[in-house]
């Protein structure tokens, strides 16, 4: 337990020391506050965009980054001699990224309901999408992670396939302007389908099945392929 | 006694075989040297003796464990430090210091081996903004911080100036010098021949020779060569005399100078009949046989692959 507090405490300050970590929580913020400008009372489309955007870019961009970069740089090879496992350090990481994605979507949350007025959903629904869609998305992140050789590949690829992915998942713009055929597809996308369900959750509205089950599907079979592609040098 | 015991160790990478029945002991307090080429299974061996990588035969011992089923209790107890293993960036060295004591059951106050390793006023600096050979002297003491037994070092200097060489050898021979059985891995003769107690000469994947460096050295059937200057008006010439000595293959005078040549301890027997016999000489030089010589005279070329 000491040893795993002494980790997450040191991986705290290097995560704060990363820009990347920054840029996951301004960016979304950014756009939220350029938006909100115009947003109407009982906007259900902004802040949903936005927490999509914040849970995208750290699971795309930012863990996929950081442990390649790990592992590229022999950190994980480097705790293999020592005592404890190299695993503590993905699980210790994993949880952090996690907590900055809460973190990430409070503050979202924040602004948004308290100062642009939007609309305060059921905290139920919410948790449980956050939880799926931060699950898929992580998926795709530690597929990435297990397969880039190293850490400009991971941070390379992420952007490469960020954009394609926000494109298709509504959060360039909305769904209605998009050809019929890609907003289909886009709904079975990781960010689409959680921007969907997010959707779902500030109008109130029944959550659909396709969405909740698109993001479990992710998580379940990305994360076991991430697993059995995962090399630790 | 025996900190190491490797017995027929082998492995096999597909149809090549990286490691043939490699067998050597490693004695505690010594510096033990691994030295061979690039690929010539260093690094694959010292893994195997780390319970980094499991051999496909052969048995191994560390400090009594097994290192593929107690490998948990052996790391508690051995320092390493890899080759091409970094820290993440912006991690500060007390930070990467702390961390890594915290590992460990019993390990050292990390405050004082930044003392003793004179890094304290860099205690606060980022990773990145070390310099090669501090980089080099925060690896040895995180190899140290948890009060090992034996220490692994790979490839240390590589990549070092030779002012940071020189400096880093002098923390070996401290680290030795704390009691620390030294485990070597290098492909740099003056390195080994510098530092180690004995060597293990790797060859593909095999041991090809084991003996102290001098030993190595002194080993070699090679000719060499003994020059020196005969002080003027000398009256007995010497010269007639030195041919007649054992191991001494031929004599030459270019006007005062005397080049010697043979094989085996020659250059001793020499230079004693010289002082027997009143001869004054100056400019006294000996061929130095080193390392290099014994390398090739093993493994049939030079270790520059």
């Amino acid at each position: 337990m000491k040893i795993l507090a002494k980790l997450t405490g040191v991986e705290t300050k290097l995560l704060l020391r990363e820009p990347g970590a920054v840029f996951s929580l301004l960016i979304p913020l950014f756009i939220l506050l350029v938006f909100g400008g115009a947003i109407t009372e009982g906007d259900t489309v902004l802040l949903p965009m936005a927490v999509t955007m914040a849970i995208g870019m750290v699971g795309l961009y930012l863990l996929p980054t950081t442990l390649a970069t790990y592992r590229e740089r022999g950190v994980l090879r480097r705790l293999s001699v020592t005592p404890i496992r190299p695993g503590n350090l993905l699980t210790v990481q994993i949880l952090l990224q996690s907590a900055l994605t809460v973190f990430a979507v409070a503050l979202l949350l924040g602004v948004g309901i308290g100062f642009l007025g939007a609309r305060t959903p059921s905290a139920l629904a919410l948790s449980m999408v956050f939880l799926l869609g931060t699950g898929a998305l992580f998926s795709v992140g530690l597929l990435i992670a297990a397969l880039a050789p190293n850490g400009r590949s991971a941070n390379g690829f992420g952007v490469l396939i960020f954009f394609p992915l926000a494109y298709l998942g509504g959060l360039m713009q909305p769904t209605e302007l998009m050809p019929d055929s890609l907003a289909l597809i886009g709904g079975y996308t990781p960010l689409g389908a959680l921007r969907q369900s997010l959707h779902q959750v500030w109008s109130g509205a029944a959550l659909a099945i396709p969405p909740l089950l698109t993001m479990v599907v992710y998580t379940v079979v990305l994360s076991l392929v991430a697993a059995r592609y995962f090399r630790w040098e | 006694m025996a900190i190491i015991e490797v017995d027929e160790l082998g492995k096999k990478y597909g149809d090549q075989v990286v490691l043939g029945q490699v067998s050597f002991q490693v004695e505690e307090g010594e510096v033990f040297g691994l030295l061979g080429p690039n690929g010539a299974g260093k690094t694959t061996l010292v893994e195997c003796v780390e319970g980094l990588r499991r051999p496909d035969s052969g048995s191994t011992r560390v400090l009594g464990f097994d290192p593929l089923r107690q490998g948990r209790e052996l790391r508690e107890h051995i320092g390493v430090q890899l080759q091409h293993t970094q820290l993440p960036e912006n991690i500060k060295v007390w930070e990467a210091l702390d961390l890594y004591a915290s590992f460990y059951e019993r390990p050292r106050d990390w405050r004082e081996l930044l003392e003793r390793w004179g890094l304290a006023d860099k205690r606060h600096a980022r990773f990145a903004k070390l310099s090669g050979g501090q980089k080099q002297r925060l690896f040895i003491t995180l190899a140290l911080v948890g009060d090992p037994k034996v220490a692994f070092l790979d490839e240390l200097t590589t990549g070092l100036d030779p002012q940071a060489r020189q400096a880093t050898w002098e923390l070996v021979k401290r680290v030795r010098d704390e009691g620390v059985t030294v485990v070597l891995v290098s492909h740099f003769m003056d390195e080994v021949e510098e530092l180690c107690d004995r060597v293990a000469v790797l060859d593909q994947g095999r041991v090809v020779a084991l003996d102290s460096p001098q030993g190595l050295i002194e080993g070699v059937d090679s000719e060499y060569r003994v020059s020196f200057r005969l002080m003027r008006g000398h009256s007995p010439d010497p010269v007639y005399l030195l041919g007649e000595l054992p191991g001494v293959t031929s004599v030459s005078r270019t006007g005062d100078l005397v080049v010697v040549a043979g094989r085996g301890d020659f250059a001793t027997t020499v230079t004693t009949a010289l002082a027997r016999e009143g001869a004054l000489v100056h400019d006294l030089r000996i061929d130095k046989r080193t390392l290099d010589d014994a390398f090739i005279a093993l493994t049939g070329r030079s270790i520059e692959v």
